[in-house]
C-alpha cells in the first residue's frame, strides 16, 4: 500500500485546532460548526442591513420622525398613518396604485407566454441561431436602466399595428373603463413588455435544458405529434420554471424604481412613507401568495392522482 | 397522391420544428422580435450623430446625410463623462467581484453545509429575495448617516461583502441552485484526504463554478452599472456620481433648458448620445463574455 497517500493522513491535520478536541472528534458537531463559519457573513449581513431596517422601519411607520441634528425624535401615533392612506387620503395609494396593479395582472402572464414561447423556439435547432441568443439576451443589459424609460419616451413602446386597427376604440367599447385604460396601455406599450421579459428569457431556456431529449425520442416514437408532445412534456416540464417566472416578474415589476409608488417612498416624511413601504410590502406578498396557491393547486390537478 | 404526401411532408413536416412552413413562422417571429429589441438601438446610435439640417429634414429618417460629433461632445461634456465612467466602473467591478466571493460562499453553505437553524435563514434569504428595497431604504438611510457614509460608496459596497446588497439574494440563490447540481463524489474524496469545507470551497468547487461565477458577475455589474436608485439614496450630495445618476441629472437639465427656450429638436440627440454613452460599455463588455454567458445558462447554472 502506498503510504505516502494522503489518504493515510487526516487524522494529524489540524482541522478548525482552536475548537475543544471533544467537539472535533465528533464529525457533525465540526461539520456544524463549519457550515456556521461559512454562513456567519452572510447571517450578519441579514441582521445589519435586512432585519434591523426591517423592524425599525415598522417602528417608524408607528411613529411621527423628526430628524434633528442631535439625533431621530420618534412620538407614538399608532395606526395613524395607516388609516389615512388606507381610509382618508385615496390620493397617495389609490390613484396610482390600482392602475398598476391591473396593469401588472395584465402584464405578467404576456411577459410569462412570451418569454416561454421564445426560449422554446431558441432552443430548436437553426440556422442562425447563436446570433439570436445574442440579441435576445440584450434586454437584459436594457431593461434595468433608465435606458428604457428614454425608449419609451420617444414612443419606440407602442406598436402602429394596434392603432391602425382600431383596437383601442374597441377596447373602450367592449370592456369597463377601470380595465380598459390599463389593457389599452399595455398593448400600446406591448414592446415595452418584451423589453421586460430578458431574465425570463434566460429562466426558461435554463429550464427548458432540464427536460431529457430521451422523453421527446420516446413520444416521437410512440407517435405523438408536436402538438400534444408540447402540451404533454414542455409544459408540464416547465411548470416549476413558469412557476419561478412569475414570481421573479411579480417582485421584478413591483420593485422596479419608476414604479409610481416606490417613487413616494422618500426623505421627507419617514413616517408616512414608512407605512406606505409596508402597506406596499403587504400587496407584494398577496400577489406571490396567489401566485403560490395557483401554482399548487395546478400542480395537484397535474399529478396522476388527482382525478 | 405520393407527390401531394411528399408535399405536405416538406411543408409541415414530419416533426414540427422540420416543416418549411413551420421555419417561415419560426423565423418570421424572431426576426420581428429581433427588430423590435434592435430599433431602438439603431434609432439611438444614428440619432445622437445627426446634425441641425438633418434633424430638421423631415426626409430623413434612420441614415444621417452627414455624420455630426456636436450632440455627443455635449453630452460627454454633461455627463461628465470621463470621471462618472470611472465611478460607475469602480461600484460596478467592486461590487460585482464582491458578490461573486461572498454570495457563492453563502450559497455553498446553503446547498452543502449544515449548520443551526438551516431552514429558517433559507426563508430569511427567500424574504429578502421578495422584498421590496423601500421597505428598508429609510432606516438604511438613517443607519449610514449614522456611520458618516451617506456620500461615499460604502452604503453601495458595504452591504455585498457580506453576500446582500443589489439583488446579492438572487445572486445567493443562484450558487446555492448550482452547487446543489454539482455531484457530490468530489467532496466527498476531499473529505476522506483531511480537508476542511475551506479548502474544499476554494481548491474544489470554486475553480469547477466558472459558468455560475460568468453569469453572477455579468449580472451584478450590469444592474449595479444601471441602478440609479440606490446611488440616488445615499449619494445625493456627492460630486462623484455614477452614470446612471448622470442621466437622470442630465435629463432635468435638458427640461430646464426646454423651458427655457431651448430649441427642442436638439433635446433627442443629445439624450440618446448619453444613452448611448452609458449602455455602450455594457455592450462591449457583453460582446466579450456573451459565449461564456450563454453557455454558463446553458449549463443549468442558473435554475434547475
Amino acid at each position: 500500500m502506498n503510504t505516502e497517500h494522503s489518504g493515510l493522513e487526516p487524522a494529524k491535520r489540524p482541522r478548525l485546532s482552536w475548537l475543544p478536541l471533544r467537539w472535533r472528534r465528533n464529525d457533525a458537531v465540526l461539520r456544524k460548526v463549519e457550515g456556521s463559519l461559512f454562513i456567519a457573513p452572510w447571517v450578519i449581513g441579514f441582521l445589519v442591513f435586512v432585519a434591523f431596517p426591517l423592524v425599525y422601519s415598522l417602528y417608524m411607520s408607528f411613529n411621527q420622525v423628526r430628524i434633528t441634528v442631535t439625533g431621530v425624535q420618534t412620538s407614538w401615533v399608532g395606526v395613524q398613518y395607516y388609516r389615512e392612506i388606507l381610509l382618508a387620503d385615496g390620493g397617495l395609494l389609490y390613484d396610482d396604485l390600482f392602475p398598476f396593479l391591473r396593469e401588472a395582472l395584465v402584464m405578467i402572464p404576456i411577459i410569462i407566454v412570451f418569454s416561454l414561447m421564445i426560449a422554446i423556439l431558441l432552443n430548436l435547432r437553426f440556422a442562425g441561431r447563436a446570433a439570436f441568443r445574442v440579441i435576445f439576451f440584450l434586454p437584459v443589459i436594457f431593461a434595468s436602466g433608465q435606458i428604457i424609460g428614454e425608449f419609451i419616451a420617444q414612443g419606440e413602446g407602442s406598436l402602429n399595428v394596434i392603432a391602425s386597427l382600431g383596437m383601442d376604440d374597441r377596447l373602450a367599447r367592449y370592456l369597463p373603463d377601470a380595465w380598459a385604460g390599463p389593457i389599452g396601455k399595455v398593448i400600446g406599450s406591448f414592446v415595452l413588455v418584451l423589453w421586460y421579459s430578458g431574465v425570463q428569457i434566460l429562466i426558461f431556456l435554463a429550464g427548458r435544458q432540464t427536460i431529457t431529449g430521451s422523453v421527446y425520442e420516446a413520444a416521437r416514437i410512440d407517435g405523438a405529434d408536436p402538438w400534444s408532445t408540447f402540451w404533454k412534456i414542455t409544459l408540464p416540464g416547465m411548470a416549476p420554471f413558469i412557476f419561478l417566472n412569475v414570481i421573479y416578474t411579480i417582485v421584478d415589476l413591483f420593485t422596479y424604481p419608476s414604479n409610481p409608488i416606490i417613487s413616494k417612498v422618500t426623505t421627507e416624511n419617514y413616517g408616512v412613507s414608512s407605512a406606505l413601504a409596508w402597506i406596499y410590502f403587504g400587496i407584494v406578498l398577496l400577489f406571490i401568495a396567489l401566485a403560490f396557491a395557483i401554482y399548487a393547486r395546478t400542480i395537484k390537478s397535474m399529478s396522476p392522482r388527482g382525478h | 397522391m405520393g407527390k401531394w404526401l411528399w408535399l405536405r411532408n416538406k411543408l409541415v413536416g414530419l416533426e414540427a420544428d422540420k416543416g418549411l412552413l413551420f421555419r417561415a413562422f419560426l423565423y418570421l417571429l424572431l426576426v420581428d422580435v429581433a427588430f423590435i429589441y434592435l430599433k431602438p438601438v439603431f434609432y439611438m446610435m444614428t440619432t445622437m450623430v445627426k446634425g441641425a439640417p438633418d434633424l430638421l429634414d423631415p426626409a430623413v429618417i434612420w441614415v444621417p446625410t452627414a455624420l455630426y460629433g456636436g450632440h455627443l461632445a455635449e453630452a460627454i461634456k454633461m455627463l461628465d463623462y470621463a470621471k462618472s465612467f470611472g465611478v460607475s466602473l469602480t461600484i460596478s467591478t467592486t461590487s460585482a467581484v464582491i458578490q461573486v466571493v461572498s454570495c457563492s460562499i453563502a450559497g455553498y453553505a446553503f446547498a452543502r453545509l449544515d449548520f443551526p437553524l438551516k431552514r429558517f435563514w433559507f426563508g430569511a434569504l427567500l424574504f429578502t429575495f421578495i422584498m421590496p428595497a423601500q421597505v428598508t431604504i429609510l432606516p438604511s438611510i438613517l443607519l449610514f448617516k449614522e456611520l458618516g457614509w451617506i456620500n461615499t460608496f460604502w452604503p453601495l459596497l458595504a452591504p455585498t461583502l457580506f453576500g446582500h446588497g443589489l439583488k446579492g439574494a438572487l445572486f445567493v440563490l443562484i450558487f446555492r441552485q448550482f452547487f446543489s447540481t454539482l455531484p457530490k463524489e468530489m467532496e466527498e474524496a476531499a473529505r476522506i484526504d483531511g480537508a476542511g469545507a475551506f479548502r474544499i470551497f476554494f481548491r474544489v468547487m470554486l475553480p469547477i463554478s466558472r459558468s455560475a461565477i460568468v453569469v453572477v458577475f455579468l449580472f451584478s455589474f450590469v444592474w449595479s452599472w444601471n441602478d440609479a436608485y440606490f446611488p440616488s439614496m445615499y449619494l445625493f450630495g456627492a460630486s462623484d456620481v455614477p452614470l446612471s445618476v448622470g442621466l437622470s441629472k442630465l435629463n432635468a437639465q435638458l427640461v430646464t433648458e426646454a423651458q427655457e427656450g431651448g430649441l427642442r429638436a436638439f433635446l433627442e440627440p443629445v439624450k440618446m448620445g448619453a444613452s448611448f454613452l452609458i449602455i455602450m460599455p455594457l455592450l462591449v463588455l457583453y460582446a466579450f463574455t456573451q459565449r461564456w454567458f450563454v453557455e454558463g445558462v446553458e449549463r443549468t447554472g442558473l435554475v434547475e
